[in-house]
């Protein structure tokens, strides 16, 4: 019994002593609020180790403002209630900043809370073009918003691949797979081509035979076929498309910047993909290259998507503002976010000029034939 | 003496509540506000789920689909008549109507029970895990339901910028109240009731207990209270989408109630509390060392072992002695 007892009460200790916070000089502390846990995982881990990256390097070149600069990972498990929390534990912690999150609805969970205590909140993936809208003048977007993405795919299709008749191809499960179908049809008809047909799935799914049907027997014939999906259906549509003896392009936005676009259906299926994404993937700019080869020094693997990339150039953004401002206080560091001009980060030049919010920044227009990715253009918002 | 001491420690149990309100409004930061709001919102939901499947033995996985229509209903009408305007396309009577909170709130738990009576009309035929699918199912229906009436629910985006109305005397208030409801039902004929249902159903009929009504009652008198979970918990996030209230979610609230020994409320409530205060408890941790999730492999490892050493759960059926009054000793 005693023994049991102090071995316990070591336990306790032991626990106690993990649980203290480092201790050591004041840091200008950044809250990255991502889902480390759960189905948004696979997108948002890197985001959090590329922010870390980004922290690191700035460290071993002296810091900001003669402090060194502490991200804060909280994990809100992919759960509403947890990122509610989470972003009020960062505020509490004294952030001068937050980031997070690839997708809208999480931002729109925690972001409002950033706003409210005037700290700038600056979202790593979530591309929802009314983001800064609905949330106020602290929220700021690394990422370009999906109407610029699908305008890109859109003109690219008509404008290069010559395309007349369209069959569009949505995930009615979430919100950003619907918005980019929206913005594309919009562009798209406003270029003069017809969407032929409309068809839907859902996240998920695994069958598409009875899409193909239709948009086999599409009349007039589609030229191609724009699909809204996010990267397990990206793979598996081409798949199933291409076994179907179907030859036509396959477009698409940012859902299909991934390695299963050719892993799934394999290189010789996987031809004629086009699709709009982050000006990162395939790309020869230093800062990419630079940023690539850091990150497989830090954690011996390549970036696993353009998340890391983006989650670099958010604490990047935030770093390059506090140098501009002299100062963490919140109503300056807006200020100086708000005035970024031509920023040269990873996923492209970032300047936040218009009155929506949202960055102006080239969109890559990617083309896979034979199971290889090629930079066709990079597409800049007008 | 006994039965004085029985009547008083209620109303002494109200106000240390009060207190314990009051004083952590004024000391703790909101941090920690908002997981002592979160956790009375999971004592409610604990507590209301004790009824379905802890009194009567229902095992229904359906109590986030009713949390669902109470938040929904409550957020469209405390929702801001300008902003609805902005994202919404609303009948003409319901885009012009905001309602205080507090009414908002019953009708959505109002809007849950009805739900939950037409659902257990056709449901509840059903028993042990026939009974579990369905309600899934039931769980499934109402976020298809949500991503796709645009109009109304803003589909897969859900609402957002919901006024921040939730704080802890709300919470408190129904947990309160939730507490006390089921406390009167599980010692009046009605709770025994019930539980004769979930022990024994031909012996109960045969004593005359109607068992559907009894069942469809339990299902929803523990909806209602899930629906004005649902409001509570929108106007605390300040957001709502379809994926805010799912089967991980129920799958939590039957691990609190089990853990906490169906049929038992303060084994519900107390289960509530170690639950949702557990994973925060190992965060630090989480975060200094980049092991993200040790507070869930923790929290089922906890649920494994109490399954093995005391399947009763916490509590068994049973409230602890100095609560009751004597003749339900």
């Amino acid at each position: 019994m005693q023994k049991k007892l102090s071995l316990s009460l070591l336990g306790v200790m032991l626990s106690l002593l993990l649980v203290m916070p480092v201790l050591g000089a004041e840091t200008i502390k950044i809250g990255a609020l991502y889902n480390l846990t759960g189905g948004m995982s696979s997108i948002d881990a890197p985001a959090l180790n590329g922010a870390k990256l980004q922290a690191k390097l700035i460290n071993e070149k002296g810091g900001l403002l003669g402090k060194k600069i502490e991200v804060i990972g909280i994990d809100t498990k992919t759960d509403q209630k947890a990122a509610a929390t989470g972003a009020k534990k960062a505020l509490a912690k004294g952030v001068v900043a937050g980031i997070g999150y690839g997708d809208t609805t999480f931002v729109m969970a925690a972001a409002p809370l950033f706003q409210k205590k005037g700290v700038p909140f600056v979202t790593s993936g979530a591309t929802h073009p009314m983001l800064p809208k609905w949330v106020g003048d602290y929220m700021f977007m690394t990422p370009f918003g999906d109407d610029d993405q699908s305008f890109a795919i859109a003109d690219y299709s008509v404008n290069k691949l010559g395309i007349k008749n369209v069959v569009v191809w949505t995930d009615n499960s979430m919100d950003f797979t619907k918005a980019l179908s929206k913005f594309y049809k919009q562009r798209i008809q406003e270029l003069g081509a017809n969407i032929v047909l409309e068809d839907f799935f859902m996240m998920g799914d695994k069958d598409f035979s009875a899409q193909i049907a239709r948009l086999k027997n599409a009349s007039p014939k589609a030229d191609a076929v724009f699909i809204s999906a996010i990267p397990n259906e990206a793979g598996l549509t081409v798949k199933q498309i291409r076994e179907a003896g179907l030859s036509l392009p396959i477009v698409s936005g940012d859902g299909f910047d991934t390695e299963l676009v050719t892993t799934v259906p394999g290189d010789k299926l996987a031809n004629d993909v086009y699709f709009s994404t982050h000006t990162y993937r395939e790309d020869n700019r230093p800062e990419v290259q630079a940023f690539v080869s850091a990150y497989e020094k830090e954690y011996g693997r390549p970036p696993e998507n353009a998340f890391a990339a983006l989650g670099f150039d958010a604490v990047g953004l935030i770093a390059d503002a506090i140098k501009r401002a002299g100062t963490t206080d919140g109503k300056a560091l807006r200020a100086a976010l708000a005035g970024t001009k031509g920023f040269k980060a990873v996923t492209g030049e970032i300047t936040y000029s218009r009155a929506s919010g949202v960055p102006v920044k080239g969109v890559s227009i990617i083309s896979v034939h034979d199971g290889k990715y090629k930079v066709e253009e990079v597409w800049f918002p007008k | 003496m006994n039965g004085i001491r029985n009547r008083l420690i209620f109303p002494a149990l109200i106000f240390c509540g009060i207190g314990f309100v009051a004083l952590a409004r004024g000391t703790v930061n909101e941090y920690i506000l908002s997981i002592i709001n979160f956790v009375g919102i999971y004592v409610i939901l604990a507590v209301s789920l004790n009824i379905t499947n802890g009194f009567s033995g229902l095992f229904s996985l359906g109590h986030p689909g009713f949390m669902a229509i109470g938040g929904y209903v409550t957020a469209i009408l405390t929702f801001p008549v300008a902003r609805k305007s902005m994202f919404l396309e609303l009948p003409q009577w319901l885009a012009n109507l905001q309602l205080p909170f507090f009414p908002a709130l019953i009708i959505g738990g109002v809007c849950a029970g009805l739900t939950a009576l037409l659902v257990g009309l056709a449901v509840l035929r059903l028993r042990g895990h026939y009974l579990a699918v369905a309600t899934i199912g039931f769980l499934i229906i109402v976020q298809v339901l949500i991503i796709n009436w645009e109009s109304v629910t803003r589909g897969p985006l859900g609402l957002n910028g919901l006024p921040a109305l939730t704080n802890m005397w709300w919470v408190y208030l129904w947990v309160v109240v939730t507490v006390y409801v089921s406390w009167k039902i599980k010692f009046s004929s009605y709770g025994r009731r019930m539980l004769s249902v979930r022990e024994d159903d031909m012996a109960a009929q045969c004593l005359g207990v109607n068992l559907f009504q009894t069942r469809v009652a339990a299902l929803v008198i523990g909806a209602c209270f899930a629906g004005v979970a649902g409001g509570l918990w929108a106007h605390l996030v300040t957001a709502i989408t379809p994926m805010s209230f799912s089967v991980i979610m129920a799958f939590n609230i039957v691990v609190m109630v089990v853990v906490g020994g169906s049929g038992s409320i303060t084994g519900s409530f107390i289960a509530a509390i170690i639950f949702s205060v557990l994973t925060e408890i190992f965060s630090p941790l989480e975060e200094a060392f980049n092991v993200y999730g040790i507070g869930e492999i923790l929290m089922a490892l906890i649920l494994i072992l109490i399954l093995i050493y005391r399947p009763q759960g916490l509590f068994g059926s049973r409230e602890p002695g100095v609560l009751l009054a004597r003749n339900n000793q």
